[in-house]
C-alpha cells in the first residue's frame, strides 16, 4: 500500500450507527430489574457529620452508606484521601453522603428529599486565598497543599541582578465545565460468581476498575468495566466515573440487583469536576532592550476539596510556563491548594491553558513597555530545535513555528488589520495572535514508570480479520476509526477488516487512559509496531496473537524529583489567529475571524483532525468569552444546568480557517503526535490581546466578559 | 393527583377556572422547565392543569381594521411569520430562545410568565400592547404595563384566562424602531438588558417615541410622561437630556444575579436609553 | 391518566399515562424509544428533539398531553426515509459526527429547516441549530454538511 496515504480520510466506523439514533448511550441501556440510585449530597461546604436520620423505606427500596462498603472507601487516585461517600465529615457542598435506591425514580426523590442530615459546621475554605491563609484549619496535609513545586533552570539572580527593569503581573483564569452533552452514569450488575460488570461512559476503563478492585476489596477477576458509547468527555469523564462506578457497584452488590446511577444536568454540572482556576504570577527582568534576561513564575491551582488528580494537573502548568519562549533563567514555583469545592479535574490542556494565556498576555505587556510589535517581540523570544525547554530538556525535534506564524498572517491579515485597527480606535476592532505548545502524553516518565501500557492484536486461524484489544475509548475523537485505519495501513487489509470493540477490562489488556493526547501517539505507535510484527507473521495458518509492550524513547531523560529533563516525548505547537469587534454600547463582543495554523505531525485522518481543532478552538473560546461559573458564599456552584452555564451555539462566532504544517515525527505512528487538547489552548489568549487592542484595555482575567471589558474600559477613562 | 383537562371551547374552559384551581397551560416551555423534575419523573404540578391547546377561540390570529388580535395560543413561530406582526415584536421574536422552543412558546406565555427579562415584554409595553382577559364577568382589556405587577406576579384573576392580545396596526408611528438584547450569546439566552424603541418624526419634530427597558427591575420600564418631553423637540439640550435620563435612573434599579451584574446592566441600559434619544433626535 | 393518541413515526399509537408526563419519557421509557436523548432536561440542548407535524420541538418540555392527535417523529421513523440517508452521507462526508450524543437531534433539525427552506444560506442553518448544542464539533462542519445535503439532495426537499 505504498501510495496509501494515512491522512486522507475516510469515513467513520460509526457514523451510521450514532446518527440514525441506534448508538446506546448508558442511559438508553434497558436492563430487566434494574434499580436506579439517587444521591444524597452535603448541603454545607464544610462540616462533621453528626447525625444521619433516613427516613424508613417502603419494601424494595435500599440506603447505601459509607458502611455498605466491603473494601476501602478512598477513590483510588494519587492520594488517599477522597471518599467514595462521606462517612464522618464532608468537605464541600454537593458531595456524595449516601445513595438511595429502588425501582421508582419519584419515590426515590421524595425518599431522597427526607433524609436529614445534621452537621456541626467548620468554618470553609472556599479561595486559595482563603486556603493559604492560615486562618484555617487545614483540608489536606499540614500546608493545605496538595502539591507544591519548585524548580530552578539557569541563574535567575543573576538575571535579576543585570535587569534594567523589572515587570510583575498577574493574571487569573475561572472554571470550565466540561460540559459534554451526555452527563455522566455508570450501571453495575451482579454476576452469579461475586463478580460486578459495570458498563457507563468513560475514558479511562481501567482506572474505574483498578478503583473498584481496591473499594469492593477483590480480586481482579471479579471486577468487570465496559465503556458504553461515551457522549464526549474532554477530560471529564476521566476520574470521575470511578466514584460513579463505586456507587452504582456498591448498591448493585447491596441489592443482588442492577442499579443505575445516571446524573441530569444539574448534579453533573454542579458536582462533577471541571478545569482548576488559576493565579499566575508572572515577574520578568529585562534588559535596555527588551531582551528577557530571567523570569519567576508563580502558579496557584485551585484544587478543591480531594487532591484527585491535581497533582498532575500543577505539574503540566509548571511544566508548560514559558510557552514558546525559551527563557535561560527561569525559576518556577507552583501550589494546587484545597478549597471546600467541588474538586477539580481533567479538562481538555489539563492546566496549560491557563499558564499559556498567562505567558502569552504577559509577553504582549512587555512588548508594549518597550514599544515593540507584539509578534516581532514573540518571534525574538522563540524557541528553536535544539533550546533547552522549560525543565532544562531538549527541544529535539523542527519547530516550524516561523512558517507558521508566516502562513496565519498569510490566511488572516494579521499584520495589516493589527495596524489599521490599532490606527483607529474608534472602529472598535482588534486582532490578537498566541504561539502555544502542547507537550504530547503523560507528563515526565509516566508512561514508563507508570502506565507501562501494553496493547494486543490477533488474527485467527482462517481469518482475514484482525481484532485490536485496547483499553482506549472513542468519546467522540474517532479513535475507533483511527486505530482501526493504523492497522489496516500496515496490514495492508481494509479498514472493514479490523475489528476494534468497545473496550471490555476482561478482554483488552490496560493500554492507559484516553487522557493527555496520548492515545494515537503513544498507543497507536503500540498498534503500529503491533501490526509490524504481524505483517512478518501474516503467512502463518495460526491463530497469531501479538502483545506489545510500551518502550520508552531512549532519548528521553527526566528526573522527576528536580523537575528536571524532558518533561515530554513530543511537542505539537500552535498559533491562533482571532478577531473581534465590540459593541462600545455593550460591550459585547463578535468574533469576526478566527485562523489557525498547527503541527501536530502527521494526521492520521485529515477530517477527523479538523474535527478535534474546530471543536477544540470552539471550547477554547468558550473559555475565552462566556463560559462563567463561579462559587457562592457555600462554595457552591452557581451554574448549575446548561441555561446558567452557557456554551457557545452555531449562531456565535466566525468559522475557523485552518491550516496544518505536517511534520514528521520519530517515535508516533506515521509520524503523529498528539492533537487533541492542543487545539483549546491558543484561543483564549488570541481572544484577549484582540478585545485588548478593541477597547484599549489591559486583559488580565479569564473569561473575559462585557462586564469585564466595560469596568476595564470605564476605569481607563 | 394532578387531573389534565382540555376543554374545546372558552366556555368550557371558563366554566372549569371557576369551579377548581386549575393552571392554564399552552405549549409549556415555560411551566414544564419551572416545575421540572429529574428523568422519567412527572412535573411537580401541585394543582389541576387546563390544557388551553383546544380552545378555538384562543387560536384566532386576525387583523381587523387597525386592530391585530393574536390568540394566546399562537406560538411564537407562527408570529415571526405573520405578515402583519410589527417589526419591532418580529426583531424581538427571531431573538428569542431557539427555533423548537419558539414552535411551541406562546406569547401569551411570555406575558403571563411575568419575568423581568421575558422577550417579548418590551416591544409590547413599547407598542402599547393590550391584553384580553375572560372572565366570570366577562372580557376586561388592560394594557400590558398594568396586567403585569412584579416578576411573576400579574393581575389575572382565578376564574380569568388570558385570551389574547391586541396590537394597533399600522402600530402607530412604527416609523422607527429600535430592538437590542444583550445577552450571554446568541441564540438560547436570557437577556441581562433588553431595549425596545419606536418613534417618529414629522417636519424634523419628534412626533413620538416609545422605549420600554427590560430586565432593569422588578417590571420592563417604560415612563411615558418622561417621552413626552421629547416629543415636538428638534434638539434635546443637555439641561432636557439630564431630566430625561435622571427619571430614567429612578426605575433601573437591576440586581445582580447569576448572569449579570447590577453595575454592568446599569450602564448597559443607560448607554442603550441614550442611544435610541440620540438617534431619534438624529434621524431624519 | 388518559388515553393519549397520536402518530408516532407514521403509525398509530395510543399510551395511557399523565398527560403532563413529558414527551421525551414517554418515547424513551413506555416506547423504548431511545435516539431522542436528555441533555439538560429543560428545552436548552435539544438533544431530545423531535419533529411534532415536522417542526423542530424539545421533547424534554413538551407535555405528552399536547401531542394528542398530532404526528410525531423520532429518529428512529426519520432515519428510513430518503432525505435521511442524504443528510447522513453529508454530515459522514463532512466529519461532522463526533460523539454522536447532540447528532440525531442535530438531523432533526436540519430535516425540519430544509422542509422549510430547502436551501438555506449559512446563517438561516445556523439560526436554526442554534437551540441544538454540540460540544464537540464547533458546528461548522454540521453547518457544512448540510450546505451540502441541501445542495445534492435538490428536490426530496
Amino acid at each position: 500500500m505504498s501510495d496509501f496515504d494515512i491522512g486522507k480520510p475516510v469515513r467513520k466506523v460509526d457514523n451510521d450507527i450514532k446518527l440514525s439514533g441506534q448508538a446506546k448511550y448508558i442511559a438508553d441501556f434497558h436492563i430487566d430489574g434494574m434499580l436506579y440510585a439517587r444521591t444524597v449530597r452535603a448541603d454545607c461546604p464544610r462540616g462533621i457529620i453528626k447525625r444521619i436520620d433516613i427516613p424508613v423505606l417502603p419494601e424494595g427500596y435500599f440506603s447505601v452508606t459509607a458502611d455498605d462498603i466491603p473494601g476501602k472507601n478512598i477513590i483510588k487516585f494519587l492520594a488517599d484521601d477522597w471518599p467514595f461517600l462521606a462517612k464522618d465529615r464532608v468537605n464541600y457542598f454537593g458531595e456524595a453522603i449516601l445513595l438511595i435506591v429502588g425501582p421508582d425514580r419519584a419515590k426515590l426523590l421524595e425518599l431522597a428529599g427526607r433524609v436529614y442530615i445534621e452537621y456541626e459546621m467548620i468554618p470553609a475554605i472556599l479561595t486559595i486565598k482563603d486556603a493559604l491563609s492560615n486562618n484555617f484549619t487545614p483540608i489536606f496535609g499540614s500546608d493545605n497543599k496538595f502539591a507544591s513545586y519548585n524548580y530552578e533552570k539557569g541563574d535567575v539572580d543573576r538575571g535579576f541582578s543585570a535587569a534594567f527593569k523589572v515587570v510583575r503581573e498577574k493574571y487569573s483564569t475561572g472554571y470550565q465545565k466540561q460540559a459534554y452533552l451526555e452527563n455522566q452514569g455508570m450501571i453495575a450488575v451482579p454476576e452469579n460468581d461475586g463478580k460486578i460488570s459495570v458498563y457507563g461512559s468513560m475514558q479511562c476503563p481501567y482506572y474505574v476498575k483498578n478503583a473498584l478492585v481496591q473499594a469492593l476489596a477483590v480480586g481482579e477477576e471479579k471486577v468487570r468495566i465496559v465503556q458504553a458509547f461515551t457522549g464526549g468527555g474532554f477530560g471529564g469523564k476521566e476520574d470521575y466515573p470511578s466514584l460513579l462506578a463505586g456507587h452504582a457497584a456498591f448498591a448493585a452488590l447491596k441489592t443482588r440487583r442492577p442499579v443505575a446511577v445516571l446524573y441530569e444536568r444539574e448534579e453533573d454540572t454542579a458536582y462533577t469536576p471541571r478545569r482548576h482556576p488559576a493565579e499566575v504570577t508572572l515577574e520578568t527582568a529585562l534588559d535596555r532592550e527588551g531582551r528577557i534576561l530571567g523570569m519567576k513564575a508563580d502558579i496557584k491551582l485551585n484544587g478543591g476539596a480531594y487532591a484527585g488528580i491535581s497533582e498532575v494537573v500543577l505539574q503540566r502548568s509548571i511544566y508548560n510556563i514559558c510557552g514558546v519562549y525559551n527563557i535561560e533563567n527561569l525559576r518556577v514555583t507552583g501550589a494546587a491548594v484545597a478549597t471546600n469545592t467541588v474538586p477539580n479535574g481533567a479538562f481538555r490542556g489539563f492546566g496549560a491553558p491557563q499558564v499559556i494565556f498567562a505567558i502569552e498576555m504577559h509577553m504582549e505587556s512587555l512588548a508594549k513597555i518597550f514599544s515593540y510589535d507584539v509578534l516581532d517581540y514573540k518571534k525574538r523570544h522563540m524557541a528553536k530545535q535544539g533550546d533547552r525547554t522549560a525543565t532544562n530538556g531538549l527541544f529535539y525535534d523542527e519547530i516550524k513555528l516561523p512558517e507558521m506564524i508566516e502562513k496565519a498572517q498569510e490566511v488572516s491579515f494579521y499584520t495589516s488589520k493589527r495596524a489599521a485597527y490599532q490606527a483607529d480606535p474608534e472602529l472598535h476592532k482588534g486582532i490578537g495572535i498566541s504561539l502555544f505548545l502542547h507537550g504530547c502524553g503523560f507528563t515526565g516518565s509516566g508512561e514508563r514508570d507508570i502506565i507501562k501500557a501494553q496493547l494486543k492484536l490477533r488474527r485467527k486461524k482462517d481469518s482475514k480479520r484482525v481484532e485490536i484489544f485496547a483499553a482506549n475509548v472513542d468519546m467522540g475523537q474517532g479513535l475507533q476509526t483511527t486505530f482501526r485505519k493504523i492497522a489496516a495501513s500496515v496490514l495492508d487489509i481494509s479498514v472493514a477488516d479490523v475489528i476494534f470493540a468497545y473496550p471490555d477490562t476482561d478482554r483488552v489488556p490496560d493500554s492507559g487512559p484516553t487522557v493527555a493526547s496520548r492515545s494515537i501517539m503513544i498507543v497507536g505507535r503500540l498498534l503500529q509496531k503491533a501490526a509490524e510484527r504481524l505483517k512478518k507473521r501474516w503467512q502463518e495458518n495460526n491463530d497469531i496473537e501479538i502483545i506489545q509492550d510500551y518502550e520508552a524513547p531512549e532519548r528521553i531523560k527526566w528526573k522527576g524529583g528536580e523537575s528536571s529533563g524532558d518533561a515530554y516525548p513530543a511537542y505539537s505547537w500552535g498559533v491562533n489567529v482571532v478577531e473581534v469587534e465590540i459593541d462600545p454600547l455593550t460591550c459585547e463582543t463578535s468574533v469576526t475571524g478566527a485562523w489557525s495554523v498547527f503541527d501536530i505531525g502527521q494526521p492520521i485522518d485529515e477530517m477527523i483532525v479538523e474535527g478535534q481543532i474546530q471543536g477544540g478552538m470552539f471550547q477554547g473560546l468558550g473559555y475565552a468569552a462566556m463560559e462563567v461559573m463561579a462559587n457562592d458564599e457555600n462554595g457552591r456552584s452557581r451554574q448549575n444546568n446548561l441555561t446558567n452555564y452557557t456554551i457557545p451555539t452555531a449562531m456565535d462566532f466566525a468559522p475557523i480557517e485552518n491550516h496544518l504544517m505536517k511534520t514528521y515525527y520519530e517515535d508516533g505512528p506515521f509520524g503523529a503526535k498528539g492533537a487533541g487538547e492542543l487545539t483549546l489552548l491558543g484561543a483564549a489568549p488570541a481572544y484577549a490581546s484582540a478585545v485588548a487592542q478593541a477597547m484599549n484595555i489591559h486583559i488580565a482575567k479569564l473569561p473575559v466578559t462585557p462586564e469585564y471589558i466595560m469596568r476595564e474600559a470605564s476605569e481607563n477613562e | 393527583m394532578v387531573e389534565s383537562f382540555f376543554p374545546d371551547n372558552l366556555e368550557k374552559a371558563l366554566e372549569l377556572r371557576q369551579k377548581k384551581e386549575i393552571r392554564p397551560i399552552a405549549g409549556g416551555t415555560d411551566l414544564m422547565v419551572r416545575w421540572r423534575r429529574p428523568a422519567g419523573i412527572l412535573p411537580a404540578f401541585s394543582g389541576d392543569m387546563l390544557f388551553t391547546k383546544n380552545i378555538a377561540e384562543m387560536n384566532i390570529l386576525q387583523k381587523k381594521d387597525t386592530c391585530l388580535y393574536i390568540g394566546a395560543n399562537t406560538t411564537l413561530a407562527q408570529l415571526i411569520e405573520w405578515k402583519w406582526t410589527p417589526r419591532l415584536l418580529r426583531l424581538a421574536l427571531l431573538e428569542m430562545a431557539a427555533p423548537a422552543v419558539r414552535n411551541v412558546g406562546t406569547i401569551a406565555g411570555n406575558i403571563c410568565n411575568a419575568s423581568p427579562a421575558g422577550d417579548t415584554l418590551p416591544p409590547l409595553y413599547a407598542l402599547d400592547a393590550v391584553v384580553c382577559l375572560q372572565g366570570a364577568a366577562g372580557i376586561r382589556e388592560l394594557p400590558v404595563s398594568s396586567f403585569i405587577t412584579g416578576p411573576g406576579r400579574t393581575v389575572l384573576k382565578r376564574d380569568e384566562l388570558l385570551i389574547g392580545i391586541k396590537l394597533f396596526f399600522p402600530a402607530p408611528d412604527n416609523d422607527m424602531v429600535f430592538y437590542k438584547k444583550v445577552a450571554v450569546r446568541r441564540a438560547a439566552a436570557i437577556a441581562k438588558v433588553s431595549l425596545a424603541m419606536r418613534g417618529s418624526k414629522k417636519n424634523g419634530y419628534v412626533k413620538t417615541i416609545a422605549v420600554a427597558i427590560g430586565a432593569v427591575g422588578p417590571t420592563v420600564v417604560r415612563l411615558p410622561e418622561i417621552e413626552r418631553l421629547a416629543e415636538g423637540k428638534t434638539v434635546l439640550n443637555a439641561e432636557l437630556l439630564k431630566t430625561i435620563y435622571g427619571e430614567y435612573d429612578k426605575f433601573i434599579q437591576p440586581i445582580d444575579d447569576v448572569r449579570s451584574t447590577a453595575d454592568y446592566r446599569r450602564q448597559t441600559a443607560r448607554n442603550l436609553l441614550h442611544h435610541v434619544y440620540d438617534n431619534c433626535i438624529k434621524w431624519n | 391518566m388518559s388515553e393519549i393518541k397520536f402518530l408516532l413515526n407514521g403509525g398509530n399509537i395510543s399510551v395511557n399515562i399523565d398527560p403532563t408526563m413529558r414527551l421525551l419519557d414517554v418515547l424513551r421509557d413506555i416506547l423504548g424509544l431511545t435516539g431522542p436523548k436528555e441533555g439538560c432536561g429543560e428545552g436548552e440542548c435539544g438533544a431530545c428533539s423531535v419533529l411534532v407535524d415536522h417542526k423542530l420541538v424539545n421533547s424534554c418540555i413538551m407535555p405528552a398531553g399536547n401531542v394528542a392527535g398530532h404526528e410525531v417523529l423520532t429518529i428512529e421513523g426519520f432515519s428510513g426515509e430518503m432525505r435521511y440517508k442524504k443528510l447522513a452521507d453529508a454530515f459522514a462526508g463532512a466529519g461532522a459526527v463526533q460523539c454522536g450524543f447532540c447528532t440525531p437531534g442535530m438531523i432533526l433539525a436540519a430535516e425540519a429547516l430544509l422542509n422549510k427552506v430547502p436551501h438555506p444560506d449559512e446563517s438561516q442553518i445556523r439560526r436554526a441549530i442554534s437551540g441544538n448544542l454540540c460540544r464537540c464539533t464547533g458546528y461548522n462542519m454540521i453547518v457544512q454538511a448540510i450546505r451540502t445535503a441541501a445542495r445534492e439532495g435538490a428536490g426530496l426537499w
